[in-house]
């Protein structure tokens, strides 16, 4: 079975708190070209290495991860103040 | 230490290494049972050696890919277990099919018994070995360290 690409946050997280991707890698216990491989979508983490990538965030799994392409941060902000009517 | 080599470099020494293998198979086959031994041919097999040996540290070393395949599993993270994974499962499916056509010709052909000398199952057991790695090379677009 072919598996689903899986869009992620990786990247914008890691950078947004100034961690390096050798950081990262060593606080979830993978090879840094691995944390490469997930932030550019060409690997799927595992549901263990998932639930490490939140616990180092502080996160939950589905706001870094989405089978959807995920829409900017600034825009799903902007999106619920425009819900509330403050914009 | 691993070096950074581009993909396509790291491409083109996986076929001068194994061009070079077949080449010293070949030479050695040719000075042991077709036309004798002499300098030019002896010349010949050590520049093929030394061919081998070169791109062999080049692609296979210095990447860091020898290390991978040969790593223990628990050293390895998901990523890499999977990468190993598939690519030894190439490997093997590549390996059989080569091995039953050397056996095929063999059989076909009166060279077999001359073939069953050190150097064709030396070159085999070579082939074995880097051929996990250099399949890496070909399928993964930046795994190399």
């Amino acid at each position: 079975m072919k598996s689903r690409k899986l869009y992620n946050r990786i990247s914008l997280l890691r950078e947004e708190r100034g961690v390096s991707r050798k950081e990262l890698a060593e606080r979830i216990g993978v090879n840094f070209q691995t944390v490469g491989y997930l932030e550019r979508g060409e690997y799927n983490p595992s549901l263990d290495l998932a639930f490490r990538i939140s616990e180092v965030f502080g996160l939950p799994v589905e706001f870094i991860f989405s089978t959807k392409p995920m829409k900017p941060i600034s825009e799903q902000l902007f999106d619920r103040a425009h819900e509330k009517g403050g914009i | 230490m691993s070096k950074r080599i581009s993909l396509r470099s790291k491409k083109i020494g996986v076929v001068i290494n194994y061009l070079s293998l077949l080449w010293f198979v070949a030479l050695f086959y040719t000075g042991e049972h077709i036309i004798g031994w002499s300098t030019v041919l002896v010349a010949a097999i050590l520049v093929s050696i030394l061919i081998i040996i070169i791109t062999f540290v080049t692609v296979h070393v210095n990447s860091g890919l020898w290390k991978l395949i040969h790593s223990k599993i628990e050293k390895l993270d998901e990523r890499e277990i999977y990468v190993t994974h598939e690519s030894l499962r190439y490997s093997y499916a590549i390996m059989s099919i080569i091995l039953l056509l050397i056996i095929f010709v063999m059989a076909l052909t009166s060279m077999g018994k001359d073939a069953l000398g050190p150097i064709l199952p030396a070159g085999l057991i070579y082939f074995a070995h880097t051929l996990p790695s250099s399949v890496i090379v070909w399928k993964e677009k930046d795994l190399l360290t």
